[in-house]
Parts: C-alpha cells; sequence; structure tokens
C-alpha cells in the first residue's frame, strides 16, 4: 500500500514528461551543459537522494549476511561464510513455500478485489460538483488511513468478530454467528476488506490528480458533440488516466510479495499459521525472533530479486501497451 | 505496575516469557564438546557447571531475618518454599546499607518495562534514587514485549551498555553463553563464598538464585526477584459471580468438572462465556493441570522425553479442543487475542481464566473493582486433570531474570556497581526499599493504613527500572490497599509449594545448539491450530514426527549428554 502513498508526487512528473514530448526528442546535448540546465532541479532532488542512500542502499549491504552464518556476538566480519547453504535449506523448507504461496494468492485477490476500488471512488467523487460535500466525504474517506493496523484489527474485531457487535445482534435474535474473524478459509478476503477500508480513501488522492490534469475542454467539447455521460467516461475520462492507472499497476506488480506485515503479523495468531504467513512474517518469526539472521536475509534477498523481476517485467508490459510505465524508454 | 506489586512481576513476565519463546525453561547456553560444530566461540566451556564446581562460585547465603513476616514462608516439598507475606510496612524502617553507596559514577542501563515508559526528563523518582546511591544510572526502559527482538542488534552492533537485564527466556535464543567472559564481567572473584560478605544485602540471596547466573563455573548474572516458588501460572476464576450463581468450586476434581461447568455458566447471548483461555502458549498452563513438565522428562524407562512426545498434551488438546468445539470458550480468546485476557476477566465477561501468579495482585484488584465493585480474584487449588492422582507443580529456577555488567568496565566501576546492587537488594522492611520502590516520601508516595502507596505523580514517574538490575528476595506485599489479595495469594502459594517438584535440568544453564532454536515454532504453531479447532489432532502428531526429524532427536541426544556428564540439577 506504501507504494500509493509514494506515488503522490508522480502525476506531476508524468506531466513533465508530457511537456518533454513537445521539445524535440534526441537533441544530442553534453552533460556538462545537462547539469548546468538542471543544476536546480538537481540539488532539489539531493536530500531524497541522499536519504534514500542511507536509509535503503547502505543497509541492503546487510544481505552479505545470508551467505554467512551470523553470528550477533561476532558480527559481519567474523561470522563464517556459508556460501548458498542458507539458500539450499531455503528452497527446502515446506513452510518457506506454503508462505510463499500464501503471498501470491492474497496478492492476487488483493489485485482484483482492491485495485479498481480507488479508481471507481475518485471518478465517483469527481464528479460530485458541489465542493463542500466532496471535501467532507474526502476527508471522511482519508481518515482510516492514519488508522494503524493493530487499531483497524480491533475495530474489525469489535465489528465482526465472535462476540462482535454484528454476531451479538445475531445470536440475540437466535440467528446463527460467524466468527469471520477466525475463519481461515476466507482469511484472504478478510484482509482484502480490511486494505479496502484503511486504503482505498487514501489511494484517490493519486487519481483525483490525474483527473484534475484533464483538459475540461474536452468534456465541453464532447458534450457538444451530444456525447453522454459514459461516453465521456469512456473516451475522455478513462484515456486520460490510462498512464496513472497503468503506473499504479506496475508499481502494484513490482510490490506483490509485499502484502502487509502488521496486518498479518496481528492476525496471524487468529487464524493460524496456514493462513496467514506470508514471506514478510516467516522472515520475521524465522529469521529476527530466533535469532537466525542469516535465514531471514535469505528469505529477504529471494523476495527481493523476485520484486525487481517482476517490477521490471510489468515495466515491459507496460511500454508493450504503448505506456510510460515506470520510465520513458 | 507499581513497585509493590513488585514480587509478582516475574511472574507476569515469565508468562510473557513462555508465550515467545518456546517454553525454553531451562537457562541458557554456551556450545558444550557435543556441539563444538556451533562455532561458540564464548567462554570456551560448556554452560553448564558441575556441582562441586558450582559450589566455588556461588556466593555464601547469609538470611537477613530482621522483618518478621506476618504470614511467614512456608517450606514446601523440593527445596520450595513460598514467599514471606508482609501486611504492614514497619513504621521505622531500619537502615542496612551505611555510609557512601556509590563514588559518583555515571552508567548506562537497559532493562525491559512491561507497561508504560515513564518520563526521564525531571523524574523525580530517578532523581531520589540516583542521590540516594551516590551515583548516576541511566535508565532506559524498553518495552518488554519486543525485548527479545531488539537484544540481537543491540549485541550486533555492539552497543552494550554498561548494566543490562536479559530475562533467562531469551538465553536459548540470544545464545548467550557466548557472551558470558566476552561481554560480561566475571562477578566470581567479587562475590563468591565469603566475599559477598562485603555486600550483606546480596549474601541475602539464596544460592539457588545464583545458580542460574553461573556459567561454565563462573558467576556472571545478579538474580532479580528471586523466589524459592516461581510458578508458571494458575487456574483463576471470578468467585464474586460464582458465588452470585451459587455455583462452588469445591466440587471441581478434574478437567471433565471443569468442562461440564462450561454449560452452566455460558450464556453467549448476553455476551458471556465460561471460559477464557484454559491452555497457554505451548501448553504453559495446561501443563500443569494435566501433569506434564514443560520441557524434557525422562518416561519410565528413564529415556528423555520433550513434552510434545508426552500423551498427557495430547489429552489437554483434546480437552481444549472441546470446549472450543462446544462453545464455552469467549470468541475473543478463540481468536488467541489473549493481551485482552485481562479486560475479559475484570469485565466479567468470562469467569475462568489460566495467567502468571504474578496477575494476582492490588493492581489486578483495583482494576477489577473499578469495573466491578465485589471484584474478587481466586486461584482454583491444584488439581489435576484426571481428578484421581495427587496434583504437582512445576517449579522454575531461583531466578527468572540476570542482570549483567558489561566486560569493558574496570574493577573499580565493578566494585561500585555491585555496591550499588547491595543497595538495592535491601530487603522488605527497611528503608532502602522503600527509596528504591517509591522514591521519596510525599512526593512520589504517602503511607496509607500502614503501607505506601503511589501518588499521582508517583503513578507517572515510578516504574520497575532499578528492581530490574538487583532485588531483594521476593515477598508478597499490599499494593494499592488490597490486604486481603495479599493473603489469598500467600495462602495460594504455601498450598502449592507443597506440591512442587523440580523439573529436570532444574536450576541449570545448558547451551541448546542454536541451530535448533526455530524448530519448535512450527509445533507451537500447530498447537494452536488444533486447540482452536481449526486442524485434527493427527496434525499435532505429523509436526511433532517432523520436529524429531528436524532437531528433536538431535536434542535428545545433547540432553542425554547433559544429563550423563552434569545430572539433572535434582
Amino acid at each position: 500500500m506504501s507504494a500509493i502513498i509514494e506515488d503522490g508526487a508522480v502525476p506531476g512528473a508524468s506531466r513533465e514528461a508530457a511537456r518533454a514530448d513537445t521539445v524535440p526528442a534526441k537533441r544530442r546535448t553534453g552533460w556538462r551543459i545537462r547539469i548546468r540546465r538542471d543544476r536546480s532541479l538537481l540539488i532539489m532532488t539531493v536530500p531524497a537522494v541522499v536519504l534514500l542512500l542511507v536509509f535503503t542502499y547502505v543497509p541492503m549491504l546487510g544481505v552479505i549476511t545470508s551467505f554467512q552464518s551470523y553470528d550477533i556476538y561476532q558480527g559481519f566480519l567474523h561470522s563464517p561464510w556459508v556460501g548458498i547453504a542458507n539458500f539450499t535449506n531455503l528452497f527446502g523448507d515446506t513452510l518457506f513455500w506454503h508462505s510463499f504461496a500464501n503471498t501470491l494468492v492474497i496478492s492476487a485477490v488483493q489485485l482484483v478485489l482492491y485495485f479498481p476500488i480507488p479508481i471507481v471512488l475518485a471518478v465517483l467523487l469527481n464528479s460530485v460538483m458541489n465542493g463542500k460535500v466532496r471535501s467532507f466525504v474526502q476527508s471522511v474517506v482519508y481518515l482510516p488511513h492514519f488508522f494503524s493496523w493493530v487499531l483497524v484489527v480491533t475495530i474489525f474485531q469489535e465489528m465482526l468478530g465472535g462476540a462482535g457487535a454484528v454476531n451479538m445482534v445475531l445470536r440475540r435474535h437466535g440467528l446463527g454467528t460467524w466468527n469471520v474473524m477466525t475463519d481461515p478459509a476466507t482469511f484472504k478476503y478478510l484482509v482484502t476488506a480490511q486494505a479496502v477500508w484503511k486504503e482505498a480513501g487514501w489511494g484517490i488522492i493519486v487519481f483525483l490528480a490525474a483527473l484534475a490534469a484533464i483538459d475540461q475542454a474536452l468534456y465541453e467539447a464532447a458534450a457538444a458533440d451530444g456525447a453522454n455521460r459514459w461516453r465521456r467516461l469512456w473516451h475522455i475520462t478513462l484515456p486520460g488516466m490510462r498512464g496513472v492507472i497503468v503506473l499504479m499497476l506496475v508499481l502494484r506488480l513490482g510490490n506483490a510479495l509485499t502484502v502487509g506485515f502488521e496486518q498479518m503479523l496481528v492476525q496471524r495468531q487468529a487464524v493460524g499459521r496456514d493462513a496467514a504467513e506470508v514471506l514478510d512474517t516467516f522472515t520475521y518469526y524465522y529469521g529476527v525472533v530466533n535469532n537466525h539472521f542469516s535465514y531471514g536475509a535469505a528469505a529477504g534477498l529471494f523476495k527481493g530479486v523476485l520484486s525487481l523481476v517482476l517490477v521490471l517485467a510489468a515495466n515491459k508490459l507496460a511500454h508493450a501497451f504503448g505506456e510510460d510505465g515506470l520510465f520513458r524508454k | 505496575m507499581p513497585p509493590e506489586a513488585s514480587p509478582s512481576v516475574p511472574l507476569a513476565v515469565s508468562r510473557r516469557g513462555l508465550l515467545s519463546a518456546a517454553a525454553v525453561a531451562v537457562g541458557a547456553a554456551v556450545a558444550s564438546p557435543l556441539l563444538s560444530a556451533c562455532g561458540s566461540k564464548g567462554s570456551g566451556g560448556p554452560g553448564t557447571t558441575g556441582k562441586n564446581e558450582l559450589q566455588r562460585a556461588l556466593p555464601s547465603y547469609l538470611p537477613n531475618h530482621s522483618v518478621t513476616a506476618d504470614v511467614p514462608s512456608v517450606t514446601g516439598a523440593n527445596g520450595a518454599i513460598s514467599d514471606p507475606c508482609f501486611l504492614k510496612y514497619p513504621a521505622s524502617p531500619v537502615t542496612t546499607v551505611s555510609g557512601a553507596v556509590g563514588s559518583g559514577g555515571s552508567y548506562t542501563t537497559m532493562t525491559p518495562l512491561w507497561g508504560a515508559i515513564p518520563p526521564s526528563a525531571g523524574n523525580k523518582y530517578y532523581d531520589a534514587v540516583n542521590k540516594a546511591i551516590g551515583a548516576t544510572l541511566k535508565l532506559q526502559p524498553s518495552d518488554g514485549n519486543t525485548y527479545g527482538n531488539i537484544l540481537p542488534p543491540v549485541f550486533a552492533a555492539d552497543k552494550l551498555p554498561d548494566w543490562i537485564m536479559i530475562p533467562g527466556w531469551l538465553n536459548v535464543q540470544l545464545n548467550l553463553g557466548e557472551a558470558m567472559g566476552t561481554k560480561f564481567a566475571d562477578l566470581t572473584p567479587y562475590l563468591a563464598g565469603d566475599k559477598v560478605k562485603q555486600y550483606p544485602n546480596l549474601a541475602n540471596v539464596p544460592a539457588a538464585a545464583w545458580a542460574a547466573g553461573v556459567w561454565n563455573g563462573k558467576l556472571y548474572g545478579i538474580p532479580t526477584y528471586p523466589s524459592a516458588a516461581v510458578f508458571n501460572g494458575a487456574y483463576f476464576y471470578r468467585k464474586d459471580l460464582l458465588d452470585k450463581l451459587g455455583v462452588s468450586t469445591a466440587e471441581l476434581k478434574s478437567a471433565d468438572d471443569l468442562f461440564n461447568l462450561g454449560k452452566e455458566l455460558t450464556h453467549a447471548s448476553s455476551g458471556v462465556w465460561a471460559f477464557d483461555d484454559l491452555f497457554g502458549q505451548s501448553a504453559a498452563y495446561a501443563s500443569q493441570l494435566f501433569q506434564f513438565t514443560n520441557h524434557w522428562t525422562a518416561d519410565s524407562a528413564g529415556k528423555l522425553i520433550y513434552k510434545y512426545e508426552t500423551d498427557q498434551i495430547v489429552e489437554a488438546l483434546n480437552w481444549q479442543v472441546k470446549i472450543v468445539k462446544a462453545g464455552y470458550m469467549h470468541p475473543d480468546a478463540v481468536a488467541n487475542t489473549n493481551q485482552n485476557g485481562k479486560q475479559r476477566f475484570w469485565s466479567g465477561k468470562v469467569y475462568f481464566e489460566v495467567d502468571g501468579t504474578g496477575a494476582w495482585n492490588g493492581s489486578d484488584a483495583q482494576s477489577g473493582t473499578a469495573a466491578n465493585p465485589g471484584y474478587n480474584r481466586q486461584a482454583l487449588p491444584l488439581m489435576a486433570a484426571d481428578g484421581k492422582s495427587t496434583p504437582t507443580i512445576e517449579l522454575g529456577n531461583g531466578a527468572a531474570m540476570f542482570s549483567y555488567l558489561n566486560k569493558k568496565l574496570s574493577d573499580a566501576q565493578i566494585k561500585e556497581c555491585l555496591a550499588i546492587a547491595n543497595y538495592f537488594a535491601a530487603p522488605y522492611g527497611s528503608a532502602e526499599w522503600l527509596k528504591v520502590n517509591f522514591g521519596d516520601e510525599g512526593v512520589d508516595y504517602t503511607m496509607v493504613d500502614g503501607n505506601p502507596v503511589l501518588t499521582s505523580a508517583g503513578n507517572k514517574e515510578v516504574a520497575t527500572t532499578y528492581q530490574f538490575l538487583a532485588c531483594p528476595p521476593a515477598a508478597t506485599t499490599v499494593s494499592n490497599g488490597f490486604t486481603q489479595v495479599a493473603k489469598d495469594y500467600a495462602t495460594w502459594q504455601g498450598q502449592a509449594v507443597a506440591r512442587a517438584v523440580k523439573p529436570l535440568f532444574y536450576d541449570m544453564n545448558i547451551a541448546e545448539p542454536s541451530q535448533y532454536s526455530s524448530i519448535n515454532k512450527p509445533v507451537d504453531d500447530t498447537i494452536d491450530d488444533v486447540r482452536f479447532g481449526r486442524k485434527p489432532i493427527s496434525a499435532f502428531t505429523d509436526a511433532v514426527a517432523t520436529w524429531r526429524k528436524q532437531g528433536g532427536d538431535a536434542l535428545r541426544t545433547f540432553y542425554d549428554g547433559i544429563r550423563d556428564k552434569y545430572g539433572t540439577g535434582q
């Protein structure tokens, strides 16, 4: 979900790209000149680059532990090297593959059931003309984003749990109850529902920005030509959003193996390992908690490499459909 | 948690420890000859210590009986002795430490805290204690629930403070034996035998508590909350509510009796269930009722078997799942949200629960009566599931948690820290005890009916901090004015000690090969699946078969080696 937040800046970037289209492409400019030309822009990116280096790239060096038998008392320098032993163990571990399969299933369910919702919400909200109503609805749907997962799960437990509000009403009327919070079979839909409740509102921001970038004159012209609401949606709104939708999809696929660590951690005990163990919780329990850092690092590295492959593949796909994706070719 | 509840703290803590540490109750580890393969480069010996060698490392025991208990200790079976119970603080507390304590040194510390972290800046309680000890201890309490997860990075980064507390249940996870002598200072030259006489309050700590702080024949750990009556927990019930219904627990003799009560007490449509969790993580509590040890035990032929391999754990699982399937357990307990278990108990949504013995104190009574004025927590007398055998209860190590001094400290600094530890270990009834647990009178506490009670400032500033570095033998004291609670607890403990049994490898630090540290996790996960009815019992037997292959059998061989060489700590 974090990808969605980070990309608040993306519509601006795509506009930037659109503007670049009007400039004759591929004019060979020396790098000195380009640096001088973009000097102020480059300086502005420095803090972000430094943060990225310090907090993302430097810690990445920790992946070397996945080739060691890392010992907290001996550190990186003195821990023995074990080659790919951690990976051979990992790939022979049925619990690992189980968590991998869980991750993919939950990710697929979220892609189908979660991904379209912010888009639909954004289009709906965009059609609300009254500014006050619009900002009120926006505030309401944004709010759950700021709740922690612990709180969200508690709210769900209080509402839908075995002793929650809904089941208590059913019970008082002598009807059957369903404790959805402890049902492993439907857990993947439960977590998706929670994600929708918490994040869908926040997810609409980027799509609203894309909508705002659509030229209003297009609508007026189409209306003048007799296009009804649906035709305008189909021929103007959706094509106008397509670039952003594809970009979000690419990012989502790149993040397909991250399906919400805290959310799973909080609920794993309620539904059991079989339903709720995903790659991130596997790394946590078998890597961090039991002090097998090397094993956890191996699982993490595997996930990282796979995510990179996924994001590149999705990007290629985007290019194949004539979209920008993450970057222009 | 107010400090007057302190005797019970380690027990509450040990419950949580069991929750996370997969019930590895025996202390920790250095590679023994058997597992030199796992590459320990620590103090280089087998963490375990033979009996003769142990005697050389242990400090002498010179008990202090200056204050007479209102409910004296009961000497039970197998060395178990209940904690003395005091109902009123002595009007003129004795002074046990004379002269300057510290010499103005400044030390960083790290301790876990199960509760809200108090402010460090302007904390008058911290200032009062630091002034009294004539040194500055910089306290850094960390969330106790995640303490085990932050320690590995602290070790890895070599950012150890001068004085640190590490609960014994983390020893295996941290492979702590490696830290002895390499990261932590050897205290044998300062404390062994009669040397401890320089620190009379530390000499008041019994040998059984020191024993689990000895590694490879050397003393490293300072015990906190030493007690000869450390038990996992008890089956608790709401006596006030049962009395109202006219239900007596006197007829409860077996696990089946308890189950049968479920139907009578459960009224789901009113939001009331008979039971909260009755099992505990990895059978931490059910093991008492069903009479199996939480770790290794010997079968009738003398073969070592782990708790997973006992018939009793299968019986316990069947019993628990029967309760869940019958709908007698609160749905939130079935969702395994035991962090809210106390709220359910306080608010009367359940009648029975299991908890650490530390749950039974004045703070609990305060929270309970806030929800329900008649609130009365009582523990069931020990019983055996079959209703026929004589029930027993497993005795925990003489201390569950130890503090360690950094090896980088100089000789003079170690002596200063031990003098401070001596101050912290001042027994109940002394002026020092009041200072360490409550700060200054009139600021952080006032005397009410002869017992110290925290002021509102004290409630914010005072927390269990210094006590985790060193403290006197546990005592049952009146907290928040609930005298009857202290009496009831003392009575229960006095009866329980008579049934105490020492598990195998009692009070011994044993180095388990670290590569097996995670093999319990899949079994414990399966236990949860089975006990909440998500999987059949066969899933458990399968998981245990896998466990044997993944290292269970290797661990058995390992423990056989320990038993042959060092005995079983009986």
